[in-house]
C-alpha cells in the first residue's frame, strides 16, 4: 500500500493504551499509534526533523516520539508549569508552549530557550505560528490576542522586554481558538472566543476585518487553504461555516439556499474543540468533546467518516504525512537536543552565546541554505507572477479590463434575451 | 381717337384755384386735430432695469461702482448701502456673490480707516448668510487680499486686517487653513522684521536672528498690546490648522484619546455580522479588498520601505521639517515678546513679588504659551510630534527654564483699582478687541502642559528633570487635591499634564501622589457627567498602560479605585447608562486580566449587581447587560444567594431569552462540569450548586411565587379532565420559559451519565413539584419537555413522577382543546409547544400512556367534558407515532370508548363521537386484526 498524502492526527484524553493515533482520511483505517501518556488541548505538533511532540495532559512536561518510532518516548521536555498550548514553526526552527500566563520560545536546534514572554495576564490558551514563521499569535483568558513577530522576541536585548507587534483586543471573553491563514506576514488570523463570536483580522496591521456573532460560544475555528470559508466550532457541538466573499447573491439562488441547514455541519452533540482542513479544501476535520472526530465533506456538508476515541477529542490536525513516518527504519534528520529549561542559560556560561550552531547529520547544510534560497526565489517568482497577472502593468491591464468588460457585456446581453425568451415563453400559455 | 384724348383730358385735369375761394380739401390730407398726452411710469421703468434699491434709491450695481470712486465718503456710504440692500434683499447675495466679494476685498487695503470697518462689517455679514463651501471658490481672491492688507506698509491698515482675520477665523477656518503657508510668514512680519539677507548669507547659526522684533512708534496701541492681538490671531489660526488636520476630529472624546496616548483605530472598516442574519437575508460578505495580492493601504508592514519622489514639495505645513524650521523662527520671538512684557511690568524686578504678573503680561503670556502648545501639536503623525518635542527639549529647555519656570507658579498682581481704570480708558481698544481675560489658574496649566511635553523619559535622559519638573507637579497635585473648580476643558488639560508626568516620571511615590489628587478630585460629588466620564476614561487608560510600568500595576490608588468600581455601578443603578457602560468597560478589562483587587469587591457586590429585581443586570439597556452577563465569567466564585440570583434573572423575563441562554451557559462554563479547561482554572461553584440552579431555572417559578399560586382564587379548579388546576401565562412568559427550558435540557444533557442526570432531576420533582396542586402551564410543559429529553430507555421514572407528570399531560391536553376552541392566532406557537411536549413525552417515556388513560373517568365527566374528552382522544389517536404505544394499551382505550358511547347515548350521535369511532376504528384496523371482534359489538 503507498503511503497517504495526508494523515489525521488525531488524541484523546481517556484513552490508555496509545496517546496519538494516525488515521488514513480517505479510508479512515488506523495507520499508526503513539503510545505513552495523553495529550492536552491544543498541544500537538509535528517538526519537520522528524519529531513528534505533545503536552502531558495536567503535567508539566513535553512528550516527544521520533516520527518512525512509535512505541518508544525520544525524551520528555520538562517545563516549569502545565503546559496549556504548544506549536512549532512551519520550518522547524521553533517551538512555543504557552505555559500559565507566559510563551515559552525554544530555538529547536539548539534547544536554546530564547524567550519567556509575560504579556498575558491569564492563561495563554493557543499559539499559532504563520506560515512563513516571521510571527506568532498568542490568544489567551484575558481576553487578548497578541501578535509577536519573532525576529523582535528572538534579538533579545536582555534590558528591553519585547513588545507585542500588535495587541488584538476587541473580545470581551477569553479566547479558544485561532487559526493564522497563509500568506506569511500578510496573512489574516481568526479568533474565536467565549463571547460567540469570530473576529477576523489582518496580521499586517493589526486591525479588525470581521466579526461574526453567533448564538453559542465559539471553541474552535479554521480557515479552509485558500481562505474562502472560516469554520466555526460550537460548543452545542454545530460547525458553522461562513462565507468571505459570497457573491451578492442573485434572487433565485438565494431562494434555493434558504434552508438554514446549508451552512451548519450537524453530528456532534457536544463542545467541537478542534477543526483542520485538508490540503484541497474539500475535507473537514473536527474533534469533540463527545468523543468522536469526524470528517466531513464540505461541499454537501456531511458526515464522511466518524472516528471513535475513547475520550474527549483533544487534537485533531490533517497534515500532510511526514515523509519517514512509514519508514521505520528512517532516523530523524537531526537529532534533538536537550531543551534548556531556563532563560539565563546562556547567560551563566557566557562564551557560548557568541558561538554559531553547527548542525550535525549529512548534507543537512547544503540543503539547508539552498532551501532558503529557494524560498526566496519562489516567493519572489509568485509575487512577480501574481503581480503581473493581477495588476500588471498599466496598459495591458487596461486591455485586459476593456476585455473582459466587453464580455461581462455579451453574457449579459445573452443572459437577458434568454430571460425575455423563457419569460415569453412561460407567459404566453396563460 | 377722340373719346381716348378726351378720358386722357379727365385723368390730368388741372384743378383751378380762385382768390376767394376756399381750397378744396386734398383726399390724401391727414388728419392733425388730436391732441397727445405722456404717462410716466418712473418707478417701473426703474425697477425693470436694476432690481431693489436702498433707501436712497441706488442699487446694487450703482453701490458696486461707488466702490472705485476717488472719495472715501462715497465709499463708505456705498459700503452702508450695501449693507442695507443685502440685509432687505438676501436674495441678490446669491446672484452677485462673485463681484461683492472682490469689490468689498479690494477695498480692505482703504486708506481710510471708516471704509475699512465698514468693509469688515459688510464682509461679516456675508459670511455669516454663506456657508464655506460656496465661497470657497472665490477664496484665493480674498486670502490674497487678506495678506496684503496684512503685509501692507500702513500700520492702520495692518491692525484692521486682524479684525478681517477675525471674521475669517470664526467662518471659514477650514479655508483659511488649508493654505498656511503664506499667512504663517504675514504673521511673522506683522511683530517683527527680517534682517537684510547679506547678514544671513555670512553664518548659517545667524538664521536663528534672522527675524528680530519690531518697534513701530507709529501705532496707535503700545507694541506690547499690538502683538498681544497678533499672537492671539495666530494661536487661532494654529488651532484652526490643527483642527483640519484630517486624521484630528474636533471631537472632545476622539482627543482625550489621542491625549491619553491610545491609537487611532478602525481605519479599515470593520464588518460586524450576525449568524442569523447571515443565513436568512444573504448578505454578500466581502472580507477582502483585492482578493489578498496587495496589502491594504493602511497596513504598517511593509517589505521595502517606499520611495516617493518629487513629493517633498514644503506646501503648508505637512512634514515636520518645515513645522521645525517654522518654529525655529517663531520661538526665538515668542520668549522675546515675553521678555519683553515682563520687564515692562515688572521694572523692580523684586524677588517676592516676581511671579506676580499684569492682567496684561499674564494675557500675553498666556498666548505665547498657546501657540507654543499648538506648534507641538502642528506636527503632522505621532512619531513626529515625539521627536518635535525632542529637538524643543534640545533647543529650548533651558530658555524655557530661564523665561517661564523661574517665577511658577504665577498669580495676579493686585493692581490698585483707580489705575486699572484709567489703564482699561486708556487702551480701550485692545481690550475691546481682545475681550478675555486670563486667569491665572489657565495660565499656569498651559505652562504645564507645555513645559511637561518637553520632559523626557528618565532612563534615557542624561540629566534628571526633577528640578524643574517638581514645581509643576506640586502645583497639578495641589490644584486637584484642592477641589478648584475647574471647567472641563482645563480639567482636560491637566489630565493630560498628568498622563505624561506619570509615564515619564518612573517613581512610585510620584506616581501614588499624582493619582491620590485625582481619586480626591474624583471622589466629589456633584461632578458633571462630562467630568466623571473623563476622569474615568483617564483611569482606564492608565491602568491598561500599567504593563511595563510597574509603578503604575503597584499604585495603591488604582488599586483602590478599582475595588470602587463595583459598588459604584451598583449605586448608579438605571440613572445614567452611559456612564454605567463605561464603568463596565472598565470593570470587565480588569477582570480580564484577574486583578485581586477588582474581583474581590466584584465578588462582594455580586448579589446586589445581579438582583433580579433592581440589579443593574435587568436595568440596563441591552448591550449593558451582555457585558454584565459576560463578567460573571471572571467571578472567582459563585455562591448560592448568587446563583438563586441568577436563576430568578434568567426566568424572570427582564432580559431577553438569548441572554439568559448565554448566561446559563457561562455558568456552565464556570463549573467543573463544562469539560473545558485550560490552565489551571478552579471551578467557581460546587456541582451541587449548579445542579439546583439548573432545576430552579428548569422550574421557572421560585417557591414564592408558587405558594401564592395555589392560594389564588383565579386559576381554573381541578376537574376530572384537567386533574391539576393549571395557570395560564402570559404568551410572552411562555415562549421565554421555553427557550430557556431548551437550553438548561442543554446543559443536563451535556453532563455525562444521562440517568444520574435524570434521577437529580426526578428527586428533584419528587420532592418540590409533586406536592402541587396549582401549576403555571409553561412549567408543566417545560418539565414534560425535560424529562423526555433525558430519559434513557435504561430507566424507569418512579410512580409519583409518573403520576404527576400524568396528571400534567393530561391537564395540558385539556388547556389544549379549550385552547383550540378559543383559537386566537396568536397562541400558534404556545399550542405547538404543548402539543410537542405532550406528544413526545408520551411517546418516550413508558408508562406515561396508560397512566393518562387510567387517569380518565368517563363516569365522573359532565356533558360538556365528554366532547373534551373525546376530542384528545381522536387527537392522540391521529397522531401516527404513537399508534404502537396506543395498541398496546388496547383493552383500556376501548374501555374508555364504550363508557364515552354509553354516557352520550343520550342525545343523537355527535359529530365528535362519530370521528372518535372513525379515529379509533382506522387506528385499530392497521394494528392487530385482534381487537376488530370487540369493535363489531360495539356498533
Amino acid at each position: 500500500m503507498a503511503a497517504p498524502l495526508e494523515v489525521v492526527l488525531s488524541s484523546d484524553s481517556g484513552s490508555q493504551l496509545w496517546n496519538v493515533s494516525v488515521f488514513d482520511p480517505h479510508s479512515g483505517s488506523s495507520l499508526l499509534s503513539y503510545r505513552g501518556g495523553s495529550s492536552a488541548a491544543r498541544s500537538l505538533a509535528v517538526l519537520r526533523s522528524g519529531y513528534l511532540l505533545s503536552a502531558q495532559l495536567g503535567k508539566n512536561f513535553i512528550n516527544v516520539w521520533e516520527i518512525q518510532r512509535k512505541d518508544q518516548l525520544q525524551q520528555k521536555i520538562v517545563c516549569p508549569g502545565v503546559v496549556t498550548c504548544l506549536t512549532a514553526s512551519h520550518d522547524g526552527l521553533f517551538l512555543a508552549a504557552g505555559v500559565a500566563e507566559a510563551v515559552y520560545l525554544w530555538e529547536v536546534c539548539t534547544g536554546k530557550l530564547l524567550s519567556v514572554l509575560s504579556r498575558h495576564y491569564q492563561d495563554v490558551t493557543c499559539v499559532k505560528f504563520t506560515d512563513d514563521s516571521s510571527h506568532f499569535v498568542s490568544g489567551g483568558k484575558d481576553n487578548l490576542a497578541l501578535v509577536w513577530s519573532l525576529s523582535s522576541v528572538v534579538h533579545l536585548d536582555l534590558s528591553h522586554a519585547p513588545e507585542p507587534r500588535h495587541i488584538l483586543s476587541r473580545h470581551s471573553l477569553p479566547i479558544t481558538d485561532l487559526h493564522c491563514g497563509l500568506m506569511g506576514a500578510q496573512a489574516r488570523v481568526a479568533t474565536a472566543s467565549l463571547d460567540q463570536t469570530v473576529k477576523v483580522w489582518e496580521l499586517s496591521s493589526g486591525e479588525l476585518l470581521l466579526s461574526i456573532l453567533f448564538d453559542v460560544e465559539i471553541m474552535s475555528v479554521t480557515f479552509d487553504p485558500s481562505e474562502y470559508f472560516v469554520f466555526c466550532g460550537g460548543s452545542d457541538g454545530n460547525i458553522f461555516q461562513v462565507s468571505l466573499c459570497s457573491q451578492s447573491l442573485s434572487r433565485e439562488k438565494a431562494f434555493q439556499s434558504d434552508t438554514d441547514g446549508n451552512q451548519v455541519f450537524k453530528g456532534h452533540r457536544n463542545l467541537v474543540t478542534c477543526l483542520s482542513v485538508s490540503m484541497d479544501g474539500t475535507l473537514l476535520l473536527s474533534g469533540s468533546h463527545d468523543e468522536t472526530a469526524r470528517l466531513w465533506d464540505v461541499q454537501s456538508k456531511q458526515s464522511v467518516r466518524c472516528l471513535t476515541h475513547k475520550g474527549p477529542v483533544t487534537n485533531a490536525v490533517i497534515m500532510a504525512a511526514p515523509a519517514n513516518m512509514f519508514l521505520p527504519d528512517s532516523r530523524p534528520a537531526i537529532p534533538l537536543p536537550r531543551f534548556s529549561r531556563h532563560l539565563h542559560a546562556s547567560e551563566g556560561d557566557g562564551g557560548e552565546s557568541g558561538e554559531v550552531c553547527v548542525r550535525l547529520g549529512l548534507n543537512v547544510q547544503d540543503e539547508e541554505e539552498t532551501y532558503l534560497q529557494k524560498t526566496h526565489r519562489l516567493n519572489s517568482l509568485m509575487n512577480a507572477v501574481t503581480d503581473k497577472s493581477v495588476f500588471g502593468d498599466g496598459e495591458n491591464t487596461k486591455v485586459r479590463v476593456a476585455e473582459l468588460e466587453e464580455e461581462v457585456q455579451t453574457l449579459k446581453k445573452v443572459n437577458k434575451d434568454l430571460f425575455d425568451f423563457s419569460s415569453q415563453l412561460l407567459t404566453k400559455p396563460t | 381717337m377722340k373719346a381716348k384724348k378726351k378720358k386722357r383730358q379727365d385723368d390730368f385735369q388741372k384743378v383751378k384755384l380762385k382768390v376767394g375761394k376756399k381750397k378744396p380739401r386734398a383726399d390724401n390730407a391727414t388728419n392733425t386735430n388730436f391732441r397727445t398726452k405722456g404717462i410716466h411710469l418712473p418707478e417701473q421703468l426703474k425697477r425693470d432695469t436694476s432690481g431693489p434699491t436702498t433707501h436712497r434709491q441706488l442699487g446694487i450695481n450703482e453701490l458696486l461702482s461707488q466702490l472705485h470712486h476717488y472719495n472715501a465718503n462715497v465709499k463708505h456710504s456705498a459700503l452702508l448701502g450695501l449693507r442695507e440692500l443685502l440685509s432687505i434683499n438676501p436674495s441678490l447675495l446669491e446672484q452677485h456673490l462673485s463681484r461683492l466679494l472682490s469689490e468689498v476685498a479690494a477695498v480692505f487695503t482703504d486708506k481710510d480707516g471708516n471704509v475699512r470697518v465698514a468693509a469688515t462689517r459688510v464682509l461679516r455679514f456675508i459670511a455669516q448668510s454663506v456657508p464655506a463651501e460656496r465661497v470657497a471658490p472665490f477664496f484665493p481672491l480674498l486670502s490674497a487680499h487678506l495678506s496684503c492688507a496684512m503685509t501692507h506698509i500702513e500700520a492702520g491698515i495692518q491692525e484692521d486686517a486682524m479684525a478681517v482675520l477675525d471674521v475669517f477665523l470664526e467662518h471659514y477656518p477650514a479655508l483659511l487653513a488649508a493654505r498656511p503657508a503664506v499667512l504663517l510668514t504675514n504673521f511673522l512680519e506683522l511683530i517683527s522684521h527680517r534682517q537684510n539677507s547679506g547678514a544671513a548669507k555670512k553664518a548659517q547659526d545667524a538664521k536663528s536672528r534672522m527675524w528680530t522684533l519690531s518697534v513701530n512708534p507709529d501705532r496707535a496701541v503700545s507694541s506690547q498690546q499690538w502683538r498681544l492681538s497678533v499672537l492671539l490671531r495666530l494661536g487661532r489660526f494654529l488651532q484652526a490648522v490643527v483642527e483640519e488636520r484630517p486624521v484630528g476630529e474636533s471631537d472632545m472624546s476622539a482627543l482625550s484619546e489621542r491625549l491619553f496616548g491610545s491609537s487611532g483605530e478602525g481605519r479599515i472598516a470593520t464588518l460586524y455580522l450576525n449568524w442569523e442574519e447571515l443565513i436568512y437575508s444573504k448578505v454578500g460578505v466581502r472580507v477582502y479588498e483585492h482578493s489578498g495580492a496587495k496589502p491594504t493601504p493602511h497596513s504598517t508592514f511593509k517589505l521595502r520601505p517606499e520611495v516617493d519622489p518629487g513629493a517633498a514639495v514644503t506646501e503648508g505645513l505637512d512634514s515636520a521639517e518645515t513645522v521645525q524650521s517654522f518654529a525655529a523662527t517663531l520661538v526665538p520671538l515668542l520668549l522675546e515678546v515675553w521678555v519683553e512684557a515682563s520687564t515692562a511690568h515688572c521694572p523692580s524686578n523684586s524677588t517676592e513679588g516676581a511671579h506676580l504678573l499684569s492682567p496684561d503680561a499674564m494675557s500675553v503670556m498666556f498666548q505665547v504659551l498657546t501657540v507654543l502648545q499648538l506648534l507641538r501639536k502642528l506636527a503632522p503623525q505621532q512619531e513626529h510630534q515625539d521627536a518635535l518635542d525632542a529637538w524643543f527639549r534640545k533647543e529650548y529647555l533651558g530658555d524655557f527654564k530661564q523665561h517661564f519656570m523661574k517665577n511658577f507658579p504665577y498669580g495676579t498682581l493686585d493692581t490698585p483699582k483707580p489705575k486699572k481704570k484709567a489703564d482699561l480708558k486708556r487702551s480701550k481698544q485692545p481690550a475691546a478687541i481682545l475681550g478675555l481675560t486670563v486667569e491665572p489658574l489657565a495660565l499656569n496649566i498651559t505652562l504645564c502642559q507645555v513645559m511637561v511635553s518637553l520632559s523626557q523619559k528618565q532612563s534615557q535622559g542624561r540629566e534628571s528633570d526633577g528640578d524643574w519638573v517638581t514645581p509643576l507637579r506640586t502645583f497639578v497635585r495641589d490644584t486637584l487635591g484642592n477641589t478648584v473648580k475647574l471647567s472641563y476643558r482645563q480639567l482636560h488639560m491637566l489630565l493630560g499634564t498628568m498622563w505624561k508626568m506619570v509615564l515619564t516620571q518612573r517613581s512610585r511615590t510620584v506616581t501614588e501622589d499624582l493619582l491620590a489628587a485625582v481619586y480626591i478630585y474624583y471622589k466629589q460629588r456633584n461632578l458633571s457627567l462630562q467630568t466623571r466620564s473623563l476622569l474615568l476614561s483617564f483611569y482606564s487608560k492608565l491602568y491598561q498602560q500599567e504593563q511595563g510600568h510597574t509603578h503604575i500595576a503597584r499604585s495603591k490608588v488604582l488599586c483602590r479605585w478599582l475595588a470602587s468600581l463595583p459598588l459604584q455601578l451598583s449605586q448608579l443603578g438605571h440613572r445614567n447608562p452611559a456612564l454605567s457602560a463605561q464603568l463596565i468597560s472598565s470593570i470587565q478589562a480588569a477582570a480580564a486580566r484577574g486583578n485581586k483587587d477588582l474581583l474581590n469587591s466584584l465578588q462582594m457586590h455580586a448579589c446586589k449587581l445581579y438582583d433580579p429585581q433592581e440589579g443593574v443586570v435587568v436595568l440596563l439597556p441591552a448591550e449593558s447587560q451582555q457585558r454584565m452577563v459576560q463578567l460573571l465569567y471572571f467571578l472567582p466564585k459563585m455562591s448560592q444567594p448568587l446563583l438563586a440570583n441568577l436563576s430568578c434573572c434568567c426566568t424572570a423575563g427582564r432580559i431577553s431569552a438569548g441572554l439568559a441562554a448565554s448566561l446559563i451557559r457561562i455558568v456552565h462554563l464556570r463549573s467543573s462540569l463544562s469539560g473545558w479547561t485550560v490552565g489551571s482554572q478552579e471551578a467557581a461553584l460546587q456541582d451541587v450548586d449548579y445542579i439546583s440552579f439548573l432545576f430552579s431555572t428548569l422550574i421557572g417559578f421560585s417557591s414564592e411565587d408558587l405558594d401564592s399560586l395555589q392560594e389564588d382564587d383565579s386559576t381554573l379548579p381541578p376537574s376530572p379532565l384537567s386533574p391539576l388546576s393549571l395557570y395560564p401565562t402570559p404568551l410572552e412568559q411562555f415562549t421565554h420559559h421555553w427557550d430557556v427550558v431548551e437550553e438548561v435540557c442543554h446543559c443536563l444533557e451535556m453532563l455525562g451519565s444521562k440517568s444520574q442526570c435524570f434521577d437529580i432531576v426526578q428527586n428533584g420533582i419528587c420532592k418540590y413539584v409533586t406536592k402541587l396542586g396549582v401549576v403555571p402551564d409553561s412549567m408543566a410543559a417545560g418539565l414534560l419537555r425535560a424529562v423526555s429529553r433525558l430519559l434513557d430507555l435504561s430507566i424507569l421514572p418512579v410512580e409519583p413522577v409518573l403520576r404527576f407528570l400524568s396528571q400534567c399531560c393530561l391537564s395540558l391536553l385539556a388547556m389544549l382543546v379549550t385552547l383550540q376552541q378559543a383559537a386566537p392566532a396568536d397562541t400558534n406557537h404556545k399550542r405547538e409547544a404543548i402539543w410537542g411536549a405532550c406528544i413526545t413525552a408520551l411517546s418516550s417515556v413508558p408508562r406515561l400512556l396508560r397512566m393518562l388513560l387510567q387517569l380518565l373517568r368517563v363516569s365522573d365527566l359532565n356533558e360538556e367534558e365528554l366532547p373534551q374528552l373525546g376530542q384528545i382522544l381522536s387527537m392522540l389517536l391521529q397522531h401516527t407515532p404513537l399508534h404502537n404505544q396506543l395498541l398496546a394499551n388496547t383493552a383500556l382505550l376501548q374501555e374508555i370508548i364504550q363508557h364515552l358511547t354509553r354516557y352520550s347515548r343520550g342525545a343523537t350521535r355527535e359529530q365528535w363521537l362519530t370521528d372518535l369511532l372513525y379515529c379509533y376504528s382506522v387506528t385499530v384496523a392497521h394494528g392487530s386484526s385482534a381487537h376488530r371482534g370487540g369493535l363489531r359489538d360495539m356498533y
